[in-house]
């Protein structure tokens, strides 16, 4: 249960708010790199923390991210013409460079300068791992670039997708840090989603469907390990990484890719589920890229041309309830990401966590939110940077390993939860 | 036509949530195990009013050693009034244990047997600071495991009363 002021704090993320503070604390994931393809390629709509931005990659390839709307008359630049080193509107010809200064005003002299007096606020847009970040707050605190693994690794070993969710990043987030839903909402999917089955690890989650849930805080948020019985006494871990504030990392399967997500704000209804796969030491095989493309493991399938699932709200998901009876799935939603995502959608917008009545396996939550709401305190009144700016942070692994029952998993697994340069993840 | 799912997701059709209380107090038990937890269980009863909660200590009546433990006269509330186990746990819908990286657990077995004879939800929680040994932690995890369905490394003791508050306690 969070009182409606502590779910306001953490839900709304737009400008001047205090949620909105902390994401401006970070890199962000803005876009894929796919979508601005080419130099001088059509510009593209954005809406992050809820700012409507155009995003744009001028004739000599530098990214631009600046307010969609023109300084003239308030055209939205989505219509504007991405040539000549700048982005113009088709309104007047006002034209703006990458950085968002107004370059040319051909209704005013030249001698004027008067281009030099409009500015559109922008952002900086970096490409990294196939993913154009950017990073929303104020310039002189602008941290390193990010480090997550899924973005450093050579461009063969590493895939992700993104899609809509329309519900609030935090019921959305949540679910990645939730994970006792698994053997309920998931249990069809373990043995026949290829990018899951064939682990020995499955052999564990099936005989015991009823883990044991460890929750301690890591430097940059949390580690919840969820504990089952191994062979000769020891416990075969599951340990999700969680880092501030949307930062979620599942742990891996066998030798398949680990996997992992963003949830990033779009608007205080809605956000930006980023959803990656990755090997540290292989290139991605060709079955596994195109199952991930196929909407497999934690991807999606689209409405063509869109980044909105093909199962969606409109449709009601699609759902099968022959298929739910016959115990294909367990909702009658196929696929592990809309099985989550239709169930958080249907919560509303932003959930009402007044009525909730959380439980003890409910602790990885609990705590979630105990460090997003301290954390924002401490941005808020002494200026204190969050947990996760830091690139070490970032610089972390999920994990699955069998240890002794005597030895905390933090201390026990302590390389197998950091990035390791040519290692294989810790996986079983 | 929007579908059944669009509509009923709507910001619009959340104002027509029932308003009404669908949970009835849960009777949660906070027991300090160690003499350090005993302070944090103390301030933490005097921090709030709490619905249907109740802060008792392990220490209160601990055998001598030497003696059998006996599941009866064992607890104690804050006023050192001296509690029956099993008549507290048979009251409880869950039980949290709170104790301190290092310190003796002596009393979890009991607590936990008595849990799991009643079939009460028990939640460990250890206070662990930054600066506390491995091996402080691992006694203690060592300990709590066999009895904890739910356990939480905190380095901080202000987690322990979010954690109750948002368990409605």
């Amino acid at each position: 249960m969070l009182r409606k002021e502590q779910n306001d704090l953490l839900t709304q993320t737009g400008p001047g708010t205090p949620g909105g503070r902390l994401f401006r604390s970070y890199w962000i994931p803005a876009l894929l790199a796919s979508e601005l393809p080419e130099n001088d390629c059509p510009p593209v709509r954005v809406k992050l923390l809820s700012e409507r931005l155009i995003a744009f990659r001028d004739t000599q390839g530098r990214l631009g991210l600046m307010d969609e709307f023109c300084a003239h008359r308030g055209v939205s630049l989505w219509f504007g013409r991405n040539e000549e080193s700048g982005l113009r509107c088709p309104y007047h010809g006002w034209k703006y460079d990458h950085t968002g200064q107004c370059v040319e005003v051909p209704s005013e002299p030249d001698e004027s300068g008067f281009c030099k007096k409009i500015k559109l606020k922008s952002y900086p847009l970096i490409e990294r791992g196939g993913v154009l970040w950017t990073y929303m707050g104020p310039p002189e605190k602008q941290p390193e670039l990010p480090e997550w693994e899924f973005a450093t690794v050579p461009p063969e070993q590493t895939f992700t997708t993104k899609r809509i969710q329309e519900s609030n990043w935090l019921q959305a987030m949540e679910g990645g840090i939730d994970s006792s839903h698994v053997s309920f909402l998931h249990r069809g999917d373990l043995n026949s989603d290829p990018l899951f089955k064939g682990a020995k690890a499955n052999q564990y989650n099936l005989r015991d469907s009823r883990p044991v849930f460890e929750v301690v805080e890591s430097a940059g948020g949390l580690f919840i390990g969820a504990r089952r019985d191994a062979e000769n006494g020891n416990y075969y871990w599951r340990i999700t990484q969680w880092v501030m504030p949307a930062f979620t990392m599942i742990a891996p399967r066998g030798n398949h890719p680990v996997h992992g997500h963003f949830w990033i704000p779009i608007d205080d209804e809605n956000c930006w589920t980023w959803s990656f796969d990755y090997h540290p030491t292989r290139a991605l095989t060709q079955d596994e890229v195109a199952a991930m493309r196929d909407g497999k493991g934690i991807h999606v399938k689209y409405v063509p041309g869109t980044f909105r699932p093909l199962a969606n709200k409109d449709n009601d998901y699609l759902i099968d309830r022959a298929g739910q009876k016959a115990g294909k799935t367990f909702s009658g939603v196929e696929g592990i990401a809309m099985q989550d995502a239709s169930l958080q959608e249907s919560m509303g917008p932003i959930v009402d966590r007044t009525k909730e009545n959380l439980v003890s396996t409910d602790n990885g939550i609990i705590m979630a939110r105990h460090r997003l709401l301290r954390t924002v305190k401490a941005l808020m009144d002494k200026d204190v940077p969050p947990p996760g700016v830091e690139t070490a942070h970032q610089r972390v692994r999920s994990a699955a390993v069998v240890l002794p029952p005597d030895r905390p998993f933090v201390e026990a697994a302590k390389d197998a939860l950091i990035v390791q340069a040519g290692v294989a993840h810790a996986s079983v | 036509m929007q579908s059944e799912s669009a509509r009923a997701s709507s910001a619009v059709e959340a104002r027509f949530r029932i308003n009404a209380p669908n949970s009835r107090p849960r009777a949660i038990k906070i027991i300090a195990l160690d003499r350090p937890s005993e302070g944090i269980v103390k301030r933490l009863a005097q921090q709030a009013t709490w619905g249907n909660a109740t802060f008792l200590t392990a220490l209160a009546g601990t055998p001598a050693q030497g003696e059998p433990f006996s599941m009866t006269g064992w607890l104690g509330d804050l006023a050192g009034h001296t509690k029956d186990l099993l008549n507290e746990i048979n009251g409880a819908d869950q039980v949290v244990m709170i104790a301190t990286a290092g310190e003796p657990l002596d009393a979890v077995s009991i607590i936990g047997e008595a849990c799991s004879l009643k079939r009460v939800m028990t939640t460990a929680l250890i206070l662990s600071p930054p600066s506390a040994p491995d091996e402080a932690l691992s006694r203690s995890l060592t300990q709590l495991r066999p009895w904890s369905l739910m356990l939480v490394v905190a380095s901080a003791e202000d987690y322990i009363a979010d954690m109750l508050v948002a368990l409605r306690a």
